[in-house]
């Protein structure tokens, strides 16, 4: 029994300690601190995408009357301040910019969001929209992603706003990201430990069972 | 002699069946449980629901008698403006059908009605005979030549002979068991039907 | 005897005189008789075909709204995941399932290790036991490559690309596997077919006669003595415990265990913090881009870093496959007498803990980029890890065991 228990917490040792196993991007990332809760900080998070990311990215994995029915939108609303009117809630969150005109500007094709918080996590996110700084030659650079083609877009808000405001712009834009990366992980979370108390009711009745019938063998 | 024979004095049978109960009908519990997400996964999935999504249809354009089709989840949705005189048919051919007050048919609860419309003029149905799923044909015309010369005007379905009237009730002694099916719809303006979806789920009737 | 009971005892009468099901049950189940003294280590055979049976499950359902095309696949894992209802839990369950069968699996393995379980007379159950690991290893990996993400084309390129490191045949033989000049459509489609139809069928097959082939010699306990040489006037073994009710209600207490631990992974860690899913395959797989770290799935990397320890390709190749190839002849490779480790002289002990720790360490080392440091703490673990194959013959012959008990403990 003892060797069994060994075994058990070096498993969940290491599945606990193991940080994503593709991490080390070789700089220190700030950590997002986005609650998939605030549905406030979604919402808004939404909105700022829209602002400032959908010119040029789409969520292609992601249709509107999800997000209004997951964040407890009005599905007219989401459409009214997401797409400004131009999609229907039954169709996928769209990018502006016109196919190959991302190309001629930035000389790449900006990626499809859907994934982004499961392929780099939230801290790489929020890190990024935040690594922005001007060179001495007024360029902007991001020391997360050295030469990234992408501009500042948050750089209104940097300079006009408080520091607050602008760490929770970039949070709410990760918030939503986050969520949209697997719009599902609520109801798994709060699935979770309903299944986990079954079992474990189901586990002790087996316990007791088998202990019943283990009465019979001498040991 | 074996360890089961030696201790067989001390085992409590009672205890052991109701242990054995509680953990089979806890498991069973537990297995109907997890078949849940199994099962309804067939259910339409959010793709196939989005593409079955409400459609609007434009019945500015439609003319007195005419027939509009729009496609709704795949399946023909007719639009058909009924003239005075049509709607004046309706009445009479009760006593000549199967479920005139459309009881046994499927229609919204306000599409129960002598008309089965919201309003009047519009009769707003699915074109599938509700047979054996083909599709009627409209056949407006009093004693059109395909169908008899007692046709007063409504829908004939060339599979098995179905016949149904101007508001989609169907016939005595044809196939087809139940009226047309009206499905939810309601008006957005005027002009606009918006079919799929109820007037108690936007808008008004 | 009721009216109900009769007519259900004729009923079962019909048909056991057309179909051996009465002998069937009492052979392996009923009248199973099983060592008392089981430990722990006996819950992983049966874990392993709980596991294998919840892959079937989820996999016939993700096979529903799966499609097997390089335009298609990444796509409908995605729409598995948001679009279809449950989508997220059968996917989860079945890639969970993946890393908990082989977690599973190489326990069990352990246990055969410990208790001697390869000796005679259950050679052959190791042998098909061994087997059956090979294929599962073929359709895990054959598996990983359907998402079609960045690490499952990556780590199929990697792969496939060993069979070219065969001499003379090689590079036709990668073409021919692959069925194309690079990993394409072809080949997913085949990988696919083998995954969900020709492999599963083998695993069955396989599994099915592990099973008959240890009933046939019956089971081995941590004691490693025979319990069939004491028997009592009926002819049962004396130690020996009929498998219904006591190990099926022992092992029905294990399998909801292991469930519990299960559903916590499904609920609250289902990527297995980057291991059972790893982050690059939330990417779609790219031909032109390699990830900056490709890494097999974590039951595949202590045989990965061993092919990485050679600085030699086709020796590379050669050497992780004979790292397999060397457990199938453990039970010719250990001479000693003494099954169970419990009585086994030292030299077997510290042989074991050094395999098992290569073992260990060079699945770690697999997950690392290889730095020259690294690639050679893995050249060191390699060498260990072969030390022990080669060893053992000559420590075993004449171990200094202890006496072994008569009768079970």
């Amino acid at each position: 029994m003892k060797q069994f228990l060994l075994i058990l917490s070096f498993c969940m040792l290491s599945l606990s300690a193991s940080v994503q196993a593709s991490g080390g991007y070789g700089i220190t990332l700030e950590p997002a601190q986005n609650n998939l809760r605030d549905q406030d900080s979604l919402k808004r998070g939404a909105i700022l995408f829209s602002n400032y990311c959908m010119a040029c990215h789409s969520l292609k994995y992601m249709r509107y009357n999800r997000i209004a029915r997951n964040l407890g939108w009005d599905e007219d609303a989401i459409v009214a301040e997401m797409a400004y009117g131009q999609s229907t809630v039954y169709e996928d969150v769209t990018t502006r910019i016109l196919p190959g005109v991302a190309m001629d500007v930035f000389g790449t094709e900006p990626p499809d969001l859907s994934l982004m918080s499961r392929l780099k996590g939230t801290d790489y996110i929020y890190s990024f929209l935040r690594g922005y700084e001007q060179n001495e030659k007024g360029e902007w650079e991001n020391h997360v992603l050295k030469g990234t083609a992408m501009p500042n877009v948050l750089e209104g808000i940097q300079r006009h706003s408080s520091e607050e405001e602008y760490a929770e712009a970039a949070r709410d834009i990760t918030n939503f990201l986050d969520y949209v990366g697997e719009p599902s992980k609520i109801d798994r979370l709060d699935l979770g430990w309903k299944v986990v108390a079954f079992l474990l009711v189901l586990l002790l009745l087996a316990y007791l069972l088998k202990r019943e019938y283990w009465k019979d063998i001498e040991h | 002699m074996s360890t089961e024979e030696q201790n067989n004095v001390s085992v409590n049978l009672q205890r052991r069946k109701i242990l054995t109960g509680a953990t089979g009908v806890v498991g069973a519990a537990g297995a109907t449980f997890l078949a849940v997400p199994f099962v309804s996964s067939w259910q339409p999935s959010e793709k196939a629901k989005a593409a079955g999504a409400p459609v609007n249809a434009d019945i500015s354009q439609l003319q007195l008698g005419q027939m509009l089709t729009v496609a709704w989840r795949g399946k023909p949705v007719w639009v058909v403006r009924r003239t005075s005189d049509m709607l004046g048919g309706l009445a009479p051919l009760d006593g000549q059908l199967r479920d005139p007050a459309s009881l046994e048919s499927i229609q919204p609860k306000y599409c129960q009605n002598p008309t089965r419309a919201i309003k009047d003029e519009y009769l707003v149905v699915v074109g599938i005979c509700t047979h054996l799923g083909c599709a009627p044909l409209y056949r407006p015309a009093i004693g059109s030549p395909d169908v008899g010369a007692d046709w007063q005007g409504g829908f004939f379905c060339p599979c098995h002979g179905s016949r149904f009237d101007l508001a989609g009730r169907v016939f005595q002694s044809v196939p087809a068991p139940t009226n047309l099916v009206i499905p939810p719809h309601h008006f957005l303006t005027d002009y606009l039907i918006r079919i799929g979806e109820g007037p108690a789920e936007g808008g008004v009737a | 005897m009721s009216e109900q009971n009769k007519q259900q005892s004729t009923l079962l009468a019909w048909f056991d005189k057309r179909y051996p099901l009465i002998s069937t049950w009492n052979k392996h189940v009923g009248e199973y008789y099983a060592p008392k003294n089981f430990n722990f280590w006996y819950f992983f055979g049966a874990l392993a075909l709980l596991v294998f049976v919840n892959q079937i499950v989820s996999g016939i359902w993700l096979t529903m709204s799966y499609k097997p095309s390089a335009a298609e696949a990444f796509n409908s894992i995605e729409y598995i995941m948001r679009d279809v209802q449950w989508g997220w839990l059968i996917r989860y369950m079945h890639s969970t399932g993946a890393s908990a069968f082989f977690l599973v699996v190489y326990l069990h393995m352990m246990r055969g290790l410990l208790y001697g379980s390869y000796k005679e007379p259950r050679e052959l159950v190791w042998l098909l036991g061994m087997m059956l690991f090979l294929v599962l290893m073929a359709e895990a990996f054959m598996g990983y490559l359907l998402p079609w993400g960045q690490m499952s084309y990556w780590g199929a390129q990697v792969i496939i690309s060993l069979f070219g490191a065969i001499p003379v045949i090689g590079p036709d033989l990668a073409l021919w596997v692959r069925g194309d000049f690079v990993i394409s459509d072809v080949t997913l489609n085949r990988f696919f077919a083998l995954h969900v139809i020709a492999l599963p069928l083998v695993l069955v097959i396989l599994i099915f006669m592990h099973i008959v082939a240890l009933h046939q010699v019956g089971s081995n306990n941590p004691d490693g003595v025979e319990i069939k040489k004491y028997k009592n006037n009926k002819g049962l073994p004396i130690d020996g415990i009929a498998f219904h009710p006591y190990y099926s209600v022992k092992d029905t207490m294990g399998a909801v265990f292991f469930m519990t631990l299960f559903a916590l992974v499904i609920f609250y860690a289902p990527e297995g913090g980057g291991y059972f899913i790893e982050a690059p395959n939330f990417e779609p797989a790219n031909p032109l881009k390699t990830p900056d770290h490709i890494a097999p799935v974590w039951y595949f990397t202590p045989f990965y870093a061993i092919l990485r320890a050679i600085p030699d390709k086709f020796l590379g190749v050669v050497a992780m496959g004979g790292a397999i190839a060397v457990l199938f002849a453990m039970p010719w490779l250990d001479r000693c007498k003494v099954k169970s480790i419990r009585y086994r002289g030292i030299s077997f002990k510290i042989l074991l803990t050094i395999l098992v720790v290569s073992f260990v360490v060079l699945g770690w080392l697999g997950t690392q980029p290889a730095t020259p440091e690294l690639t050679k703490l893995a050249q060191i673990f390699t060498a260990l890890y072969f030390m022990f194959f080669l060893v053992l013959p000559f420590t075993s012959k004449n171990e200094h065991t202890k006496p072994v008990p008569e009768r079970v403990t």
